[in-house]
């Protein structure tokens, strides 16, 4: 107790200044704001948390700084945005997404024909290349034709921001249904399958000296197949699903958003993972500015699919009460009214904002935590952190763990996208301003430390909005009469002047390991 | 490198890029049907503009090299670089518009703030390394875009409209003396890769090579490694500063834009495509970024940083040396594969 006292003295010593300045602000507000703003401090922080744990994680056992987990928390929001606001849109993306997902899964079965197929290396390279290019050009040719109900963005009245508009009214339009009108369904199907199949099988060609290895087993075919009578299911149900969905409760609308939204960033992290950060896994540097421009392109597409201008996302039905006995002074009232406050100390609480982010927030925490502390996985993965080649020295397939470390962590990005998305409001900057706030909670928490990302997190989150209420109240400057009000745009400044401090006292952050 | 190389003979591609860069404005007059005497009174035309392009690619190419030699060379990777360029443009643009000193002082001015700026970063230097740096780099850097853009200064730096109505000394207007404005660039850009090129050579910069490639082993030979970084640091800097003047004496308006991470990155992607380390590359790659991003926005308006996006990571992916390190490589390779030749060949005779 004694020594593990004297080894973080310096990390003691910081965080309970920083909680005496918290303190000292606190004692210059009323109850009621001191309850509201720390409340907010925990929502913020929790959201924070969502980006910089996964952060933290791929950090730990890849060395990979991903700079573009910004802009996959953005897209988290706005995927589930269209799960929820549109969800017409999303059963008509669902097939095709589907079928190009399982003409890729069926890689076993490209490698094992590959294997049997003998040629000469130039004469294979030309034709894996002329495979792919056809493949992609044909598969943009069907995708053009295949008919997805969208949005307008030159119209205003399509436009993301009337759909959102008017659901938040409780008025859902339900748009006219993209039908088949240039090819027939069963062309555009198997035009889809067949030319993402072509580009697969001739990604399967290229690498050769793996092709002798493999062994088929019928095993390995289920899980595409079930992918593929998914998106045929859909395919033939479009209108019904699309029915039920419309009809559906929006809180179950809203868990359903949320479950697609982290199979999306699971997916596009395996994807990111395997495709784009393993080749450069012998120069770090690259794979910093790799993420950094794959953040670039993603905001690009974020513009570009769902426009600039910010919109809202509907908060849920269970959230919107504002019936008699709202805002609620009671649980028993809450939960029998759906209030969309409640009365905390004689503060006025939004229960979705401050009370529903906070307590999942901690949650994940709780199960990541679990996760890594009593799982097998979780094991290899707190190892790697420490050692990575003493891992593999182990005979632990490392590599593996890295796809799932990766998806782990965007999935739990775009998570934290879909959450925060219903109270903050979705702009292509999004996930600029959050990707600043989760790097500095990481580097004053500890850059491989899971928590201290939980810690950094909260820190940034508290005086974020201390700052913020300070901002309305101003502070009085000691032995003047000037009262100073820092504006809005000033807060995340603070947050910086916090990590510049504790990284001139710490280096490596308040619960980073020493080297 | 031969003893007996003069001044000439060793920077031979730098004069020959410098003599080219000043004829241009009048071949082209030329092909356009105007006389060099109409390109010399900066009467319009096609000339006319693409010494505007010009101006601001040899403006990118100075800020290019300034990050070249703190990444390629000194291998300090910083993502707060944009800082040292947008406080030189602001502090130009503030000094001359609202503090209207003479231009001597505001000159001496912005050196200051760079070598204060460097220093500022100095500070955490010897306390973190690698990836904190860039961090910590990020974070001052973003604290300065925060003032800029906020609405507490807003008659000083003109918050996201950006700085608009600097008076530029009549002596070098970009409207009526474009010609004059575009040698003084030329010129500056070209001293700057010939002084580049002289410090990398000389033992400083071959420290900090050695920082770049290995740091322990640098200072277990007994360096004072944060002593080198710091010079880096300061001479990039001064340099960016320099950038950053004449952008703000050249461009009509300052946006904040410049204090942007995306304006890093913007360097960041130029000495990518040159060739990180290389110093010419970082010439080379702001020719390529700033003529394609001219007409990448041509044709296809608003989604062209998309395809900016995409070829930094095409680049990042396959061509990681840039153009003039592949090329470099490939000079090699060439050079082995005559010589095995001539082997074979006398093997046989």
């Amino acid at each position: 107790m004694k020594t593990t006292l004297q080894k973080n003295s310096k990390a003691i010593l910081v965080l309970i200044v920083i909680a005496a300045f918290l303190v000292i602000a606190a004692r210059g507000m009323s109850g009621r704001d001191v309850v509201i703003t720390v409340l907010r401090g925990f929502s913020v922080g929790s959201v924070t948390f969502l980006v910089a744990a996964g952060f933290s994680l791929i950090f730990g056992l890849l060395d990979v700084l991903n700079l573009a987990q910004g802009a996959l928390y953005m897209i988290g929001a706005y995927v589930g945005w269209t799960v929820y606001v549109r969800p017409d849109t999303f059963v008509d993306v669902l097939t095709p997404v589907l079928l190009i997902l399982t003409a890729f899964a069926l890689n076993i079965l490209w490698k094992h024909l590959a294997g049997a197929i003998k040629m000469q290396a130039k004469l294979r390279k030309l034709i894996s290349w002329v495979l792919m290019a056809g493949g992609f050009v044909l598969l943009w040719i069907f995708l053009t034709k295949y008919p997805i109900s969208l949005w307008d963005l030159n119209n205003y009245s399509q436009s993301p921001i009337t759909y959102s508009y008017m659901a938040d009214q409780g008025l859902r339009i339900v748009p006219a249904e993209a039908t088949f009108e240039v090819i027939s369904p069963i062309i555009a199907i198997l035009g889809i399958f067949v030319s993402s199949s072509l580009s697969a099988f001739g990604l399967a060609l290229r690498n050769r000296e793996e092709t002798q290895l493999r062994k088929m087993n019928w095993r390995q075919l289920i899980a595409p197949a079930l992918l593929f009578l998914v998106a045929i299911f859909a395919a033939i149900f479009n209108a019904p699903i699309t029915a039920w969905m419309y009809a559906l409760s929006t809180n179950w609308l809203f868990v359903i958003a949320v479950g697609v939204t982290i199979l999306t960033g699971v997916g596009l992290g395996a994807l990111i993972e395997t495709t784009l950060i393993r080749p450069l896994y012998n120069r770090p540097i690259y794979q910093l500015m790799l993420t950094l421009g794959l953040g670039t392109i993603g905001v690009q597409i974020v513009q570009a699919v769902w426009g600039r201008p910010e919109f809202v996302w509907p908060k849920p039905e269970l959230f919107r009460g504002t019936g008699g006995a709202c805002p609620a002074t009671n649980l028993a009232d809450l939960i029998e009214n759906q209030c969309s406050t409640i009365m905390i100390l004689g503060g006025r609480v939004r229960v979705y904002d401050e009370i529903f982010i906070p307590v999942v927030g901690i949650i994940v925490l709780v199960v990541v935590w679990i996760l890594l502390k009593r799982s097998r996985i979780g094991m290899i993965i707190r190892a790697g952190v420490q050692d990575r080649q003493m891992v593999e020295a182990l005979g632990i397939n490392v590599r593996r763990v890295f796809t799932l470390v990766f998806a782990l962590g965007v999935g739990l990005a775009a998570f934290g996208g879909a959450l925060a998305a219903p109270s903050s409001g979705l702009t292509p900057t999004m996930g600029d301003r959050l990707l600043l706030s989760a790097l500095i909670a990481l580097a004053v928490g500890g850059l491989t430390s899971f928590p201290g990302a939980a810690l950094g997190s909260l820190l940034v989150g508290l005086i974020q909005q201390f700052m913020i209420k300070y901002g309305q109240i101003g502070i009085p400057l000691p032995f003047t009469d000037v009262v100073f009000k820092p504006s809005p745009a000033l807060v995340p400044a603070s947050t910086v002047l916090l990590m510049v401090v504790v990284l001139l006292i710490l280096p490596n952050g308040l619960l980073g390991k020493k080297e | 490198m031969t003893t007996n190389s003069n001044f000439l003979t060793r920077n031979r591609g730098i004069l020959i890029f410098f003599v080219v860069m000043l004829l241009a404005p009048f071949l082209i007059g030329l092909l356009e049907g105007s006389s060099p005497a109409v390109v010399l009174a900066n009467e319009g035309g096609l000339s006319k503009f693409l010494e505007g392009l010009g101006i601001e690619i040899f403006i990118l190419a100075i800020f290019a090299l300034s990050f070249d030699l703190l990444f390629g060379i000194t291998g300090l990777l910083s993502f707060g670089h944009a800082m040292f360029f947008a406080v030189a443009a602001y502090l130009t643009g503030i000094a001359l518009k609202t503090l209207q000193l003479p231009f001597w002082q505001v000159t001496l001015l912005v050196l200051l703030a760079a070598i204060v700026q460097a220093l500022l970063f100095s500070i955490v230097l010897p306390r973190v390394k690698g990836i904190t740096f860039t961090l910590v780099s990020l974070g001052l850097a973003s604290v300065f875009h925060i003032i800029v853009m906020s609405s507490d200064m807003i008659n000083l730096t003109g918050a996201d409209v950006g700085l608009q109505g600097v008076p530029t000394p009549a002596f070098i207007n970009p409207a009526s003396e474009r010609f004059r404005f575009y040698v003084i660039a030329l010129i500056f850009l070209v001293a700057t890769y010939i002084f580049y090129r002289r410090f990398v050579a000389s033992p400083t910069g071959r420290v900090c090579v050695a920082i770049r490639e290995n740091e322990d082993r640098a200072k277990m030979l007994g360096y004072s490694t944060t002593t080198f970084k710091v010079v880096a640091m300061i001479i990039s800097s001064i340099t960016a500063s320099i950038a950053g003047m004449l952008h703000a004496l050249y461009q009509p308006i300052i946006s904040p834009t410049v204090a942007d991470l995306g304006f890093t990155v913007t360097a960041l992607l130029i000495v990518l495509i040159g060739g990180v380390g290389t110093l010419s590359g970082a010439i080379v790659g702001a020719f390529g970024f700033r003529l394609l991003d001219f007409t990448l926005r041509r044709f296809l308006g608003e989604s062209a940083s998309f395809v900016t996006g995409s070829v930094y990571v095409i680049f990042v992916l396959f061509v990681p040396y840039g153009i003039i390190g592949t090329l470099r490589l490939e000079k090699l390779s060439t050079r082995a594969g005559w010589k095995e030749l001539f082997s074979r060949i006398r093997g046989n005779a």
